[in-house]
């Protein structure tokens, strides 16, 4: 009987891969805080966060990379009345804890903890700089022990001084998995060998986007504001100033900005096997000269056809997916082929 | 010792047709690969030169160096023409379907296709209806002759079609008939009964699967005992079957205005051109019939 049609074998035919692709993400500070003369800087009415985009924002190639916003805890000294925008910066610092670092037995929201080790105690991040990545950036997630930041600490950004890098130092193997967000890593100054818990600035959280630095990275009394330094400290901007200020102060101090993303590629391989009895005919309507074929002379010449396509079927015949390959490819009773054809989702 | 040439992996990256994405986004579990096939659409075989100069060799050199297209992802644009398996390697011929207008429906002599009159007033107004060709979409059982399809072999170099039966593995027992479901449906060849499709796709094709064992009254004579036939060679199944217009053409101009055209047939008349495709299910030999549906203005 001839056919068209060849079954897919589930047992023998069809497999699943799943792949972890990676692509370096290198953010250098200039964007930040300079390249387009802040017209790529979004502020809202509201004064939650700023959001920095690749290009200006209002040109529609423009791309969301990634907002800051800051805030602190109920128990930080910098938590006062009077202190400008408090509310705010006490709501976002409980939603992101909220969401972050999840809740107690009491059901009470639980403050970012520097060392990541929540059960135990210890020191907490009471103050705390959010840089939210968009999901463009980090797609699936950051991939673990890549994150990289540097920004300087104090005196005028200007001049560079006292930048800190801090990353993510034996992250690949050393990670917390106590956060409702999914796997975070503790984010260190100084060398891998010194990546102790005790030394923690800071939380990167993989799969959310999230960094969270503590405001003790910064010093006391010059973390200052970008293109007009002033020489305050963070605690006074976290106190005297809105988040919106806050953020200027942090994106003008950002040297550096670099982390590798992955993306969980699911594939599903077919192998399309063609044995040497079959498809070496062709109903292309080229094929034939009046019934007769024209690749033959006689009976006892082969059939010979060519491959340029593979359709992927569903039972009723229906064509569910194509793949094309770069050239024809002979098929002819001397020859066996087997087609990868993979599947991406 | 060089080593081997292993640049010649064959790995391939697919895409999902419009098909595939909304079978998928259902969610219903009906995007299930069971099946491959081959295809060839970007191939001319008559650039296979079996008396080139330069020997054997070269006889494919212009096909294999045909460059190929990226995957459309129309599922009704690709893989028009398939790689087919058959056992032996001894076929010189193969069977075709060809439009038979000797004893089936031929294109109206006026405007030289296969008409479909869609409605009452076209059909008793127009002077083209006084040829008797073209289908009645009124009264779809007062058509005078049915579409007519016969399958076999055009040639007689191995057999008088009269005398010699055409291979079992190479007859035709099942045929798919696709229309746009938006312009017609198909019927018997008596314009007795509709034709159920099977499914109709994103695109609003609809396929109908038409099975001599079960759908007997679309398929004729058939073998030798064919008659008025147009194949010299052995014959397979006679398909008769007949386009009626859908509803929406029959009592609306909607359709004509948006994706057709006027013309002057004697009267103003709206038309619109389309393409019946008719596959046989077991060689997957293709034809395509196009079919122009006619309405007095």
């Amino acid at each position: 009987m001839a056919t068209t049609f060849k079954t897919l074998n589930s047992a023998n035919d069809v497999t699943s891969t799943r792949t972890l692709l990676h692509e370096a993400i290198p953010l250098t500070g200039t964007i930040a805080s300079g390249t387009y003369t802040d017209e790529n800087i979004k502020n809202y009415s509201h004064g939650m966060f700023e959001s920095v985009y690749d290009y200006p924002y209002l040109s529609s190639s423009a791309n969301h990379i990634f907002d800051i916003t800051n805030g602190y805890s109920t128990t930080s000294p910098c938590s006062s009345s009077t202190s400008v925008q408090n509310s705010k910066k006490l709501n976002v610092y409980s939603q992101m804890a909220q969401v972050l670092v999840g809740y107690d037995a009491s059901g009470n929201i639980q403050d970012f903890d520097q060392d990541g080790d929540i059960a135990a105690g210890g020191a907490k991040i009471n103050e705390a700089l959010f840089v939210n990545f968009s999901r463009l950036l980090t797609k699936d997630e950051i991939k673990k022990g890549s994150f990289s930041l540097s920004t300087t600490t104090a005196g005028t950004p200007a001049a560079g001084n006292t930048t800190l890098t801090l990353q993510d130092h034996n992250a690949a193997t050393s990670y917390k998995v106590n956060s409702p967000a999914g796997e975070y890593g503790i984010l260190y100054t100084g060398s891998a060998a010194e990546a102790t818990a005790s030394n923690g600035v800071g939380l990167v959280y993989y799969q959310a986007g999230v960094a969270v630095l503590s405001g003790s990275v910064f010093a006391a009394s010059q973390m200052g504001t970008g293109g007009a330094f002033i020489a305050e400290g963070f605690q006074a901007i976290s106190t005297g100033s809105t988040i919106d200020v806050m953020a200027n102060c942090f994106r003008n101090r950002l040297t550096n900005i670099s982390f590798n993303n992955t993306v969980e590629l699911n594939s599903t391989i077919y192998f399309c096997r063609a044995s040497h009895n079959e498809f070496n005919y062709s109903n292309n309507p080229t094929y034939l000269s009046e019934s007769q074929i024209r690749v033959k002379n006689s009976t006892t010449d082969n059939p010979v056809s060519y491959v340029t396509t593979v359709g992927l079927y569903s039972s009723d015949n229906e064509l569910l997916a194509v793949a094309k390959l770069s050239e024809p490819l002979k098929k002819d009773p001397n020859t066996e082929v087997t087609l990868r054809v993979r599947l991406d989702f | 010792m060089a080593f081997l040439d292993n640049s010649g992996d064959i790995i391939l990256d697919a895409v999902l047709t419009d098909t595939g994405r909304m079978r998928l986004a259902k969610g219903d579990g009906s995007f299930k690969i069971a099946k491959f096939a081959l295809g060839d659409d970007e191939i001319n075989y008559q650039l296979y030169n079996k008396s080139h100069a330069s020997g054997s060799a070269y006889y494919d050199i212009e096909i294999v160096q045909t460059p190929v297209l990226e995957a459309f992802t129309n599922n009704t644009s690709t893989l028009k023409s398939k790689l087919v398996t058959i056992s032996r390697t001894n076929l010189l011929y193969l069977p075709q379907i060809v439009n038979n207008t000797t004893v089936g429906l031929q294109s109206n002599s006026t405007n030289n296709i296969l008409t479909v009159l869609v409605d009452q007033t076209t059909v008793e107004d127009l002077t083209i209806a006084s040829t008797g060709d073209y289908v009645n979409g009124y009264r779809i059982g007062d058509t005078k002759n049915a579409i007519v399809m016969d399958q076999g072999i055009k040639s007689n170099a191995i057999g008088d079609g009269s005398s010699v039966v055409l291979d079992a593995d190479l007859v035709e027992t099942q045929f798919m008939i696709e229309i746009d479901n938006r312009f017609g449906n198909i019927w018997d060849g008596n314009g007795a009964a509709q034709a159920t499709p099977s499914f109709v796709d994103d695109d609003n094709v609809a396929t109908y699967y038409l099975s001599k064992s079960t759908n007997k009254s679309y398929f004729g004579k058939s073998g030798t005992r064919m008659s008025g036939e147009v194949l010299s060679g052995p014959r397979g199944n006679r398909l008769k079957f007949l386009v009626a217009p859908s509803v929406d053409l029959n009592s609306s101009t909607y359709l004509f205005t948006q994706l057709g055209s006027t013309a002057t047939l004697g009267a103003a008349v709206y038309q619109i051109d389309t393409t019946v495709r008719i596959t046989g299910v077991t060689t997957g030999y293709r034809v395509d019939l196009p079919i122009r549906f006619v309405k007095k203005q």
